[in-house]
């Protein structure tokens, strides 16, 4: 058994092709990104080595908003991690316990997720339209005059409004992962509680949410990494604005390598992406080593 | 078969029923199993509501569609903008190239995901934690920044303008996804699979081509799902790699539908509708999917 | 064990030297590598030019759909220009706007530009001219093609003398007024800067927006702060400061944002203006729910095709009134030919490259024109055409032009481009004084 588990030709022929592809297309670009990252090239003439200079300019001369822009991001994901992953487990835990239309809701609440953003961007933009939008109307109704606001004109509201649509538009994404995670608990598993006449909450507590906290990992881990990255839905629907309001990195790094032709700087921002990100998970594996349960 | 059931049955009505000898405590539950329904289907509504307006929005002029109302029910329904959106003589051949090119996509990222996965989580190599943190690492990858890279890469190899040059960078992005969701997969299975297969005499490919890959059909089912959505709507590599009509995707056909200074964006929805009703029918037949592998008991060990 | 690594090091490293080949900060020129994906088909092709048979010409540019006029005229020249040279084959590859600018920056930054494309001037084009990507077009043009470009319409083209870039229409920045709406209010419609305020006023206080603007989207607001730049300090005082031979912190341009704000506080815009893009904003111009907007000429086209608005007829062009006691005057326009065909100096073909934008830039100069996109910028014969009367009032108020000054976000560079959009919105919310504006200006522009 060992030994046909550790055959080394067989790891080679399972796992080079995948990495042969992945190399090629994700690690070595990224390695010429971290190159560009030391240059100050405007994208398309001479470029010149500045060594670390745009990480200096990034994090000690910034002035173009970087540090707002992270405080974005992290309330991106701060929210997406203890809103909407605990939501998407609710849902998940209440559609799966096998009521009337599971496969109804199960299919539904995933449609957000599978309309492109392009689309679900200018709905938000037409919920949110100040005069004639749907929120600002059901405020008018409801006799709340007084909460009527500029929506995503304000920068106040602005990025409180975004983060709403990202987190309602990926609950379903989550839902259907700890569905799945949820469904392959063999049913065995909770014959002796209900012997014991435990309640649904109590064998959700108990059973199903230990059993399934590696999903609940996964969901973590996409929901945070997702949010570190995000940048389709605010592209479209506030280009980072008003005013830099809503501004993340990802944001901030296409504005400086597309249209401000800083080709170098915006490189440096893609790199402390990856690292963020990678600093984040590790720091996920380390909460959830704690507690990994098998069963 | 039999314990899918009883997770189907187990905290069911009928069982609460059951359970409730007192009247007064069934009326309470019941109440609560009407509020919980009201809430879930309230909830679906909601859900349901984007695609309900796309198709409104596919149906109106830009006048309606920016108007005073802008959330309202068309006034005229202008089946006309399907009519455009569907005599755009490419949008055939835009549909085939996106069907070809997230087909591939997904299915071979899932043979080499499922592949590495196995050799990652199951076999016994020194490197395989770092093997496993440098797919990772590619999850974290913003794509954006590897556009200039990879678009010299895709030149020198000759594979500009190609349908490779679609598929293999959304592979590469697929794969850090879909090998989390398998490793971690393969992680619950029992050890005594293997090893009864080995007493038996299988080799190791014949383990994980008869046994595991049966066994992993609901993960596939799930990353199928995700790598089709980010291949299906992808749009700047779509757009930066490929320069000839015959190669282009739905997606940049259907932004093709953005003017310079003006859209038409009623014609723009009814594209979308056209890209989005395959999007919905793969997503219940694969679900299905997912759910048939659960209750098939495959995962009873 | 072992052995793996080694073939992984080396494949990496061979993919690593594939790459750097292609350099990234050199602008040298590589002749030999084709746009096409076949290396066979490129060398067969060559041996055909040289005896002057089928040549391939690979041509990108940014009209998808055939919503807008430059789109329609591109079309109707490109299948005359085809019918007249069965030598030339041309691939088109039609991107939309903004994934276009990515999508030829990669490019042109991967040195594998097209061999014609469309671009734009001054700011945008900057880095490919100065990188050496662009053909200088002058010595392939004819002499009636030489004379036929009107020589003020070179100007956003030419880099160090040398005219790079072909463009077909000049727009000019109009105040399109709705006479219907004004006469049921008794409004006049405005000559002078007062009666635009008083204008204002009206609307305002009647509970109609006076003047619509998509400032989500930075450009269609910036307008505003540039036209007033440009009725305080002229064609002149505006072009020195964009060029860098004068500071922004000058009276005048404190006052084009003063006047930004002014017209803020006199309740000019919709108070929501920074969350309506410009598809949204003009929207609320062609539906009749705003009378005035300040916007290019290519505006016209659309005002005047009844599937896409209802004020067609009702509309009259205005050039933004003049302010009384400055620099500038009335006959002033922002504005300019910066839309553009550009050959790369790459090409294989820069013959039949340049002959082919010449080709195009010429005849979609008239036809575009007579589309109502915006005005000529070869000399056209345009006798026995009907021209549509709005665009016949755009031409005559450009006729008496006295001055050009480009958008400011094409005029200058990237970077400053993008934080002059930023700092107009500032402005325009009250989160920047005048005064920040402008030293923030000349901090950019540097």
């Amino acid at each position: 058994m060992e030994k046909v588990l550790s055959d080394k030709k067989a790891i080679f022929l399972f796992v080079f092709p995948a990495f042969v592809v992945f190399a090629m297309v994700v690690i070595i670009p990224i390695f010429f990104s971290a190159y560009y990252s030391t240059l100050d090239w405007n994208g398309i003439g001479k470029s010149t080595f500045i060594g670390i200079q745009n990480y200096v300019n990034l994090f000690v001369n910034n002035k173009d908003g970087f540090a707002m822009a992270i405080k974005n991001s992290f309330l991106v994901a701060f929210f997406s991690v203890f809103v909407q992953v605990p939501l998407a487990l609710i849902l998940a835990l209440v559609i799966s316990k096998g009521i009337k239309g599971e496969g109804f809701f199960r299919t539904v609440y995933f449609i957000p997720v599978i309309i492109s953003t392009t689309v679900i961007g200018q709905l938000w933009m037409k919920i949110y339209q100040p005069k004639h939008g749907m929120l600002n109307k059901l405020l008018e109704i409801a006799g709340l005059d007084s909460l009527q606001r500029n929506w995503l004109a304000t920068p106040q509201t602005a990025m409180a409004s975004v983060l709403f649509v990202i987190i309602w538009q990926y609950i379903g994404y989550h839902m259907l992962l700890l569905y799945s995670g949820i469904k392959a608990i063999p049913g065995d598993i909770y014959e002796a509680a209900e012997v014991d006449g435990a309640t649904n909450f109590q064998k959700a507590a108990r059973i199903t949410i230990p059993l399934i906290a590696p999903m609940i990992k996964v969901c973590v881990t996409f929901a945070l990494i997702g949010s570190l990255k995000t940048f389709d839905l605010i592209y479209v629907l506030t280009k980072g604005g008003p005013i830099h309001a809503t501004e993340v990195p990802t944001t901030l790094m296409f504005s400086n390598i597309f249209l401000q032709n800083k080709y170098g700087y915006g490189s440096a921002m893609s790199i402390f992406i990856i690292l963020e990100c990678l600093l984040f998970t590790v720091f996920i594996n380390k909460v959830f080593k704690a507690e990994s349960i098998t069963y | 078969m039999e314990s899918a059931k009883r997770v189907k049955e187990a905290p069911g009505y009928q069982v609460q029923s059951s359970h409730a000898p007192k009247k007064s405590k069934f009326g309470i539950k019941n109440i609560k199993a009407y509020g919980e329904k009201f809430i879930l289907l309230f909830i679906a509504a909601i859900q349901i509501y984007p695609l309900l307006w796309l198709i409104m929005f596919s149906l109106k002029s830009n006048q309606e569609i920016f108007g005073k109302n802008p959330l309202a029910l068309p006034q005229k329904l202008l089946w006309g903008n399907y009519e455009r959106a569907l005599l755009d003589g490419n949008i055939g051949r835009y549909f085939i190239n996106s069907v070809i090119v997230t087909a591939a996509a997904v299915v071979i990222t899932s043979v080499l995901a499922a592949m590495a996965s196995y050799g990652i989580s199951r076999m016994k190599w020194k490197l395989s934690g770092t093997m496993l943190m440098i797919f990772l690492l590619g999850m974290m990858i913003p794509m954006h920044s590897t556009l200039l890279p990879l678009f010299i890469f895709l030149k020198k190899a000759q594979l500009y303008n190609t349908y490779v040059a679609l598929v293999l960078p959304y592979i590469g992005f697929s794969l850090p996804m879909a090998i989390f969701v398998l490793v971690g997969f393969f992680g619950t299975l029992p050890r005594e699979l293997e090893e009864s297969a080995c007493l038996d005499g299988a080799n190791i490919y014949q383990i994980f081509a008869s046994i595991m890959l049966p066994l992993i059909k609901p993960a596939v089912a799930t990353i199928s799902i995700f790598t089709y959505l980010s291949c299906w709507n992808e749009l700047m590599f779509a757009t930066t790699f490929v320069s000839r009509q015959e190669y282009k995707t739905l997606t940049v056909g259907i932004m093709g539908m953005v003017g310079q200074y003006a859209t038409r964006w009623g014609e723009l929805g009814a594209g979308l509708v056209i890209a989005t009703i395959p999007t919905v029918i793969i997503y219940i037949s694969m679900s299905k999917q997912v759910q048939k592998s659960f209750t098939t008991g495959a995962l009873k060990g | 064990m072992k052995k793996i690594w080694s073939k992984l090091l080396a494949c990496a490293v061979s993919g690593i030297v594939a790459l750097s080949s292609a350099g990234c900060g050199t602008s040298q020129v590589s002749s030999n590598e084709s746009n096409k994906p076949a290396a066979e088909a490129a060398s067969g092709e060559q041996k055909e030019a040289a005896s002057g048979e089928k040549v391939t010409l690979n041509v990108w540019h940014l009209w998808t759909t055939d919503s807008d006029a430059n789109a329609k005229s591109f079309m109707k020249v490109f299948e005359q220009y085809k019918a007249e040279h069965p030598n030339v084959e041309v691939v088109i590859d039609a991107s939309e706007n903004e994934a276009y600018k990515t999508k030829l920056k990669t490019a042109m930054a991967a040195n594998e530009g097209p061999d014609v494309f469309f671009s734009w001037g001054a700011g945008f084009a900057q880095p490919f001219v100065d990188a050496g990507q662009v053909l200088p077009i002058e010595e392939y043009l004819t002499d009636d093609q030489k004379a036929n470009l009107i020589e003020s319409q070179r100007t956003n083209l030419t880099y160090d003398g040398k005219l790079y870039g072909l463009p077909f229409v000049s727009w000019v920045g109009i105040l399109y007024c709705n006479q219907e709406v004004f006469e049921q209010n008794g409004v006049k419609v405005p000559d002078t800067y007062e009666e635009f305020l008083a204008a204002v006023e009206t609307f305002s206080s009647k509970g109609i927006v006076p003047l619509t603007v998509g400032a989500k989207d930075g450009w269609p607001l910036m307008f505003f702060q540039n036209i007033l730049a440009l009725r305080q300090a002229g064609a002149d005082g505006s072009n020195a400061a964009l060029d860098k031979a004068a500071s922004f912190n000058q009276p005048e341009f404190v006052q084009s944002a003063q006047m930004l704000t002014d017209l803020v506080k006199a309740k000019a815009f919709d108070d929501a203006a920074l969350a309506l893009t410009y598809d949204e904003a003009k929207m609320a111009f062609l539906s009749g729910e705003v009378p005035m907007t300040y916007m290019g000429s290519w505006l016209a086209g659309e005002i005047q095709d009844e599937n896409l608005s209802t004020v067609k007829g009702k509309v009259v062009a205005k050039n933004f009134p003049s302010i009384a006691g400055t620099k500038g005057n009335k006959d002033e326009f922002l504005g300019g030919a910066i839309d553009c065909f550009m050959v790369n100096n790459n090409t294989k073909h820069k013959k039949e490259a340049a002959e082919f934008a010449a080709y195009m830039a010429e005849h979609m100069a008239r036809e575009s024109f007579l589309l109502g996109a915006g005005l000529p910028a070869w000399k056209v014969d345009t006798t026995g055409e009907t021209i549509d009367p709005l665009v016949q009032q755009m031409v005559e108020l450009a006729n008496n032009s006295t001055g050009f000054v480009l958008a400011w976000d094409t005029k200058l560079s990237g970077e400053a481009a993008e934080k002059h959009k930023t700092l107009v919105q500032e402005v325009f919310a009250g989160t920047k004084t005048p005064q920040q504006f402008v030293d923030e200006m000349d901090a950019a522009n540097k």
